[in-house]
C-alpha cells in the first residue's frame, strides 16, 4: 500500500514541477502554453544527450540549462510580440510551435524509444514496509520535494516572487506601480521552461523517451491546471498531488480505464466549483 | 467571456436585411455545389478521387471546428473525440453484430451529438483558453479508453469492420468506391454548409452571436445564455461525428487513431488556414491542408513542421484565413 502511495508522490511531483510552470506563465501573461509537454520532452532528450558524454548530474544541469534559455527566446519572440493580441493566438501559435518541436526531435534522435541509464550512485533498491522500492524513485519524490519547496521561497521571499504573485493577483495594477512585466516576465518564463526541462531529465531514466512523450504530461497537467484553479499555485500542488495519487492507483486496480479517473475527476470539479479548487469565485 | 478577436475568430453578426444585397454569391454556390457532383466524371483518376473524398470527410470535421469558432467563439482541441466516437459506435456495433446497421448509422450520429450536449452544459460554462483545454483533456481520455481495453476493438491494431452487403437497400460497396463516394461526401457535405448557413440566419443563430458578443447583455434581455451554447456544441459533434461516420465506411477501419489528439489539432488547423468567417471556410482549408499534406509528403519527412509552421504564420499574419482572403479580393473587384 505504501509503495502504491510513493509511486503516486513520485508522478504527482513531477507533475507538479511542469504544471506549475503552466501556472506561472498564466499568472503573468494570461495564456496558456501548449507546448510546455514539448518542453518536458526536449529536456529528457538533452539530459540523454548530455549523459552520454558528462555524466547524469550535468545532464540534468543542462536539460535545466537549455530549456530556460528556449523559454527566454519563447518570451521574446512569441509571449511578449503577441501579448496586445487576444490569448487563443499565443495557444494556436505554442500548439504550432509543438508539432515543429516533435518533428525536430524526430529528426535528430529518431523515432525509437530511448533509455536513459539510472545512475550508479542510486541504483538499487530499499525495503519500504516489506517490499523493495527503487531508490532512484525515491531520489525523484525528494527532487521534486526540494525543488518545489526552493520555488515557493523564492515566490514568498524575492523581489521577483513578489511581482510574480502580484501579476497572478492583478495585473493591470501590478503594473501601473511601475513593474517591468518585460523582466519579469522574462525570467518567469526561463524557470518555467527549465522547471519543464529539468522534470523531464528527472523522469528520463523511468520513461521511454519517444518524441511523443510530451502530450500525456501536457494533458494531466492542464487537468492539474484547471482542478487546482487557474493561476494559483498551491491549488497546482494539491491537485497534482491528487491526482498522481488517483493515476497510480487506478493504474493498479483499473488498469484499462486509469487514464478515465483523473478526467472525471476534473468534470466532478468543474461541476461543483468551476473555479478549481483554490480559484477566487468570480 | 467572449473578447475573442474579430480578425481570427471572424464573424460579426450578419445582417439579414441587406441579405438582398447581391444574388451572386447564392448563384455561385449552387454552381459550385452541382459541380462537385459531374466531378467525378470528369475527373476520373482514383489516385485523385480519392484523395479529395478523403479531403472532404476532413471538411466535414474542420467545418464542425469552424463553427464552433464562428458561432461560439470556443475553439476546440478535442473534435477527433466526436469524430472517432462516432466511428468506434458504428464500427463495433456493426462488427458484433448487436443491432442493424441502419440502427447503428443514427446511434453513431446521436449518441456523440447527445454526449456534446451534456458535456457542453459543463465546459461550455469555461471561458476561452480553459475551455480549450477541457476539450483536449476530454478527447484525450477517450483515446487512452479506446487505446487499452482491447476487448473493445483490439486497441492499439485497430478492428477491420466488416459491413453487410446493404444499407438501406443501397449497396455498401458504393460507400468503398471513390468514384462513388466522392459524390456521397459531396452531397453530405453540401447540405451541412447549407443548413448551417440558414442556421446562422435564424433567429437561434444571431441569438447565439449575441451571446458570443456579450453574454452579460444577452443575458439581461432576458436570454438564456447555457443552452444555446451548448446546442451549437452538439451541433459541431453532429458534424465531427458525420466525418468519422463516412470515414468508418470508406475505410472500412477504426483504430485510436480516429481519437487522438493530432487529428483535433489537424481539424483546427484546417479550420484557421481557411478561415472562420465564411461557413464554407474551414472547408476550403481542409482541401488545401489534405494537397500540402500530398505535396510535402512527397518531398520531405517533416510534415507535422511543416504544418505547424503554417499554422503559426497564418494565425500571426492572415488571420482571416483563405476565404477572408478571397472575399476580400472579390468585394474589392465588385465595389
Amino acid at each position: 500500500m505504501l509503495i502504491h502511495v510513493l509511486n503516486g508522490l513520485v508522478y504527482g511531483g513531477l507533475l507538479y514541477l511542469v504544471a506549475v510552470g503552466l501556472v506561472l506563465i498564466f499568472g503573468l501573461r494570461q495564456v496558456v502554453n501548449f507546448a510546455h509537454g514539448s518542453l518536458f520532452m526536449l529536456g529528457a532528450y538533452v539530459a540523454y544527450a548530455t549523459i552520454a558524454i558528462a555524466g547524469f548530474w550535468i545532464g540534468l544541469l543542462a536539460a535545466a540549462i537549455v530549456l530556460a534559455l528556449l523559454g527566454l527566446l519563447l518570451d521574446r519572440t512569441v509571449f511578449r510580440q503577441l501579448q496586445d493580441q487576444d490569448p487563443i493566438v499565443t495557444v494556436l501559435v505554442t500548439f504550432g510551435l509543438l508539432l515543429v518541436l516533435e518533428d525536430f526531435v524526430r529528426t535528430v534522435w529518431g523515432r525509437d524509444n530511448l533509455t536513459v541509464a539510472v545512475p550508479q550512485l542510486l541504483q538499487g533498491t530499499v525495503d519500504i514496509a516489506g517490499a523493495s522500492f527503487p531508490i532512484y524513485r525515491l531520489f525523484v519524490i525528494a527532487a521534486a520535494a526540494v525543488i518545489g519547496a526552493g520555488l515557493t521561497i523564492w515566490l514568498k521571499t524575492s523581489r521577483v516572487g513578489l511581482y510574480v504573485r502580484a501579476f497572478a493577483a492583478d495585473p493591470v495594477t501590478t503594473g501601473m506601480q511601475g513593474v517591468d512585466t518585460e523582466r519579469v516576465s522574462a525570467s518567469v518564463v526561463a524557470v518555467g521552461a527549465g522547471l519543464a526541462g529539468l522534470s523531464g531529465a528527472i523522469a528520463s531514466p523511468l520513461l521511454a523517451l519517444s518524441p511523443a512523450m510530451g502530450g500525456s504530461i501536457l494533458i494531466e497537467s492542464f487537468i492539474v491546471v484547471v482542478v487546482g484553479g487557474f493561476g494559483s499555485f498551491s491549488g497546482a500542488f494539491v491537485a497534482a498531488l491528487v491526482i498522481g495519487q488517483l493515476q497510480n492507483f487506478g493504474i493498479v486496480f483499473v488498469p484499462s480505464i486509469a487514464s478515465m479517473v483523473p478526467f472525471l475527476l476534473m468534470m466532478a470539479i468543474l461541476i461543483y466549483r468551476p473555479e478549481g479548487l483554490a480559484g477566487k469565485a468570480s | 467571456m467572449t473578447s475573442l478577436p474579430e480578425k481570427l475568430i471572424g464573424a460579426a453578426a450578419p445582417r439579414p436585411l441587406d441579405a438582398q444585397r447581391s444574388k451572386l454569391p447564392l448563384l455561385l454556390a449552387l454552381v459550385v455545389a452541382v459541380g462537385g457532383c459531374v466531378f467525378p466524371f470528369v475527373v476520373t483518376s482514383t489516385l485523385t478521387l480519392s484523395l479529395l473524398t478523403q479531403a472532404l470527410i476532413g471538411a466535414m470535421l474542420a467545418t464542425g471546428v469552424g463553427f464552433l469558432v464562428r458561432q461560439n467563439g470556443m475553439v476546440s482541441f478535442g473534435h477527433a473525440l466526436f469524430y472517432g466516437l462516432g466511428g468506434y459506435i458504428l464500427g463495433v456495433l456493426v462488427s458484433r453484430g448487436i443491432v442493424p446497421i441502419e440502427l447503428a448509422l443514427i446511434l453513431a450520429i446521436v449518441v456523440p451529438t447527445v454526449l456534446a450536449f451534456v458535456l457542453g452544459l459543463v465546459i461550455t460554462r469555461i471561458p476561452g483558453v480553459a475551455f480549450g483545454m477541457l476539450t483536449l483533456a476530454c478527447a484525450q481520455a477517450f483515446y487512452e479508453l479506446a487505446l487499452k481495453v482491447r476487448g473493445l476493438a483490439n486497441g492499439d491494431d485497430g478492428l477491420a469492420v466488416t459491413f453487410p452487403a446493404r444499407i438501406f437497400g443501397v449497396p455498401v460497396s458504393l460507400l468503398q468506391d471513390p468514384h462513388s463516394m466522392f459524390v456521397i461526401c459531396w452531397v453530405v457535405l453540401m447540405i451541412a454548409l447549407g443548413s448551417l448557413w440558414l442556421l446562422m440566419r435564424s433567429h437561434y443563430g444571431l441569438l447565439t452571436f449575441a451571446i458570443k458578443a456579450n453574454e452579460e447583455r444577452a443575458r439581461f434581455i432576458g436570454y438564456e445564455t447555457l443552452v444555446p451554447r451548448a446546442a451549437i456544441y452538439a451541433i459541431s459533434a453532429l458534424l465531427a461525428a458525420t466525418a468519422g461516420v463516412l470515414a468508418t465506411f470508406y475505410n472500412a477501419f477504426i483504430s485510436p487513431d480516429m481519437l487522438h489528439w493530432t487529428l483535433s489539432g489537424s481539424a483546427l488547423i484546417m479550420a484557421i488556414i481557411g478561415g472562420t468567417k465564411a461557413v464554407w471556410g474551414p472547408a476550403l482549408g481542409a482541401v488545401v491542408f489534405f494537397f500540402i499534406k500530398e505535396i510535402a509528403g512527397d518531398a520531405t519527412e517533416h510534415w507535422p513542421a511543416v504544418i505547424g509552421g503554417i499554422l503559426i504564420v497564418v494565425t500571426v499574419f492572415v488571420p482571416i484565413g483563405l476565404s477572408g482572403l478571397l472575399v476580400r479580393v472579390f468585394s474589392g473587384r465588385r465595389a
